[in-house]
């Protein structure tokens, strides 16, 4: 990592947690369309929807999927970074100290590996969104405005409370914040 | 800082090693100096992790301190013989930038820097005392970081 911006990289990767933390919250107890229970489906609501049998808004059973995915490979991504450690021995993950200096170079070279992952999952997304376009879908649209066209029937989204959305911003960056301390008092 | 006088003779001794090392190296020879330095720079990094983790405690154990300040020191010692002309990456697989040999006067300064700062780290190591060894210990991290910033490139194993 000789490029002259690690204190960045390791920022951006802090950055990254708090997202996470805030997204797994909301997905608790936010609007309807992100909660977990709500858009991750099984096997068969997966074949109902490949079989064009599925009416909804938000994620559908397959996109789920990549939420799912996606998610995931963030949450290794930034937990190998947190205990990693540059091959120099001049940055550290904050939380370092919890493993040893064999595991920390392992976390930093399957860091490097994990990236790959990340970037093919990123090019599914795009491509998916793109394929979705060709089919006059937007995908993009109804998440950043929260407006969808609502067939009848079909039930709307329930808006979650802003003052929700904070707290659970609140309480991401409190933990990122706890883990940049070092997670006290575990590592010492 | 009774450590001082050894600090300075040290000194003095590095400037003129520093400034003997240019003879050009060849085929085997220059192989072998890059396998060295290799070596050596992986002794140093495991040395310096181990003296992060030592340091971050909450009771660093004083006889490691000592000793990997101690190693780090005789290697940097060794670092004036590490960059011969001829031992770039022409000469095969490395970490070490052409730029080393393009700025030698620059690289020269920054190698006898960290050189030094081994030295002022050991001795305040050897003393025993801390918190003295972990400032020292940061300005060490610095003069490596100096260096690795302009003249380091990522090696693949």
């Amino acid at each position: 990592m000789h490029n002259h911006h690690t204190d960045w990289h390791i920022w951006s990767g802090c950055a990254i947690l708090t997202l996470l933390i805030f997204r797994l919250l909301w997905g608790v107890v936010g609007s309807s369309t992100a909660r977990f229970t709500n858009f991750v489906r099984g096997p068969r609501a997966i074949g109902d929807y490949l079989r064009g049998r599925w009416t909804g808004i938000g994620h559908n059973p397959l996109g789920a999927l990549s939420v799912i995915a996606l998610f995931l490979a963030l949450s290794v991504q930034v937990g190998l970074g947190l205990v990693a450690e540059d091959e120099d021995g001049l940055y550290t993950g904050p939380l370092y100290r919890l493993v040893s200096i064999d595991t920390s170079d392992k976390a930093r070279d399957l860091h490097e590996l994990w990236f790959n992952v990340i970037l093919g999952l990123v090019a599914l997304h795009v491509v998916a969104i793109v394929f979705y376009r060709l089919r006059g879908k937007h995908l993009t649209k109804p998440m950043i405005t929260g407006r969808a066209h609502l067939e009848p029937g079909m039930e709307p989204m329930r808006v979650g409370k802003w003052w929700i959305a904070l707290i659970c911003l609140a309480t991401g960056i409190g933990i990122t914040r706890w883990i940049i301390a070092g997670a006290p008092p575990f590592s010492s | 800082m009774r450590n001082v006088p050894i600090v300075i003779a040290s000194v003095v001794a590095l400037t003129a090693i520093t400034t003997a090392a240019t003879a050009k190296v060849s085929g085997p020879q220059a192989a072998q100096v890059m396998h060295q330095r290799h070596e050596g720079m992986e002794s140093i990094g495991k040395a310096f992790k181990a003296l992060r983790r030592e340091f971050d405690s909450s009771s660093p154990f004083d006889p490691t301190v000592r000793s990997s300040a101690a190693q780090i020191a005789g290697l940097a010692r060794k670092s004036s013989g590490w960059f011969p002309a001829g031992t770039g990456p022409e000469a095969g697989k490395t970490g070490a930038k052409p730029e080393i040999w393009k700025t030698p006067q620059d690289f020269a300064a920054k190698l006898s820097a960290f050189q030094k700062a081994s030295l002022v780290f050991n001795a305040a190591a050897a003393s025993g005392d801390i918190n003295a060894a972990k400032a020292r210990y940061a300005d060490l991290g610095g003069t490596c970081k100096a260096c690795h910033d302009k003249y380091r490139a990522e090696m693949h194993h």
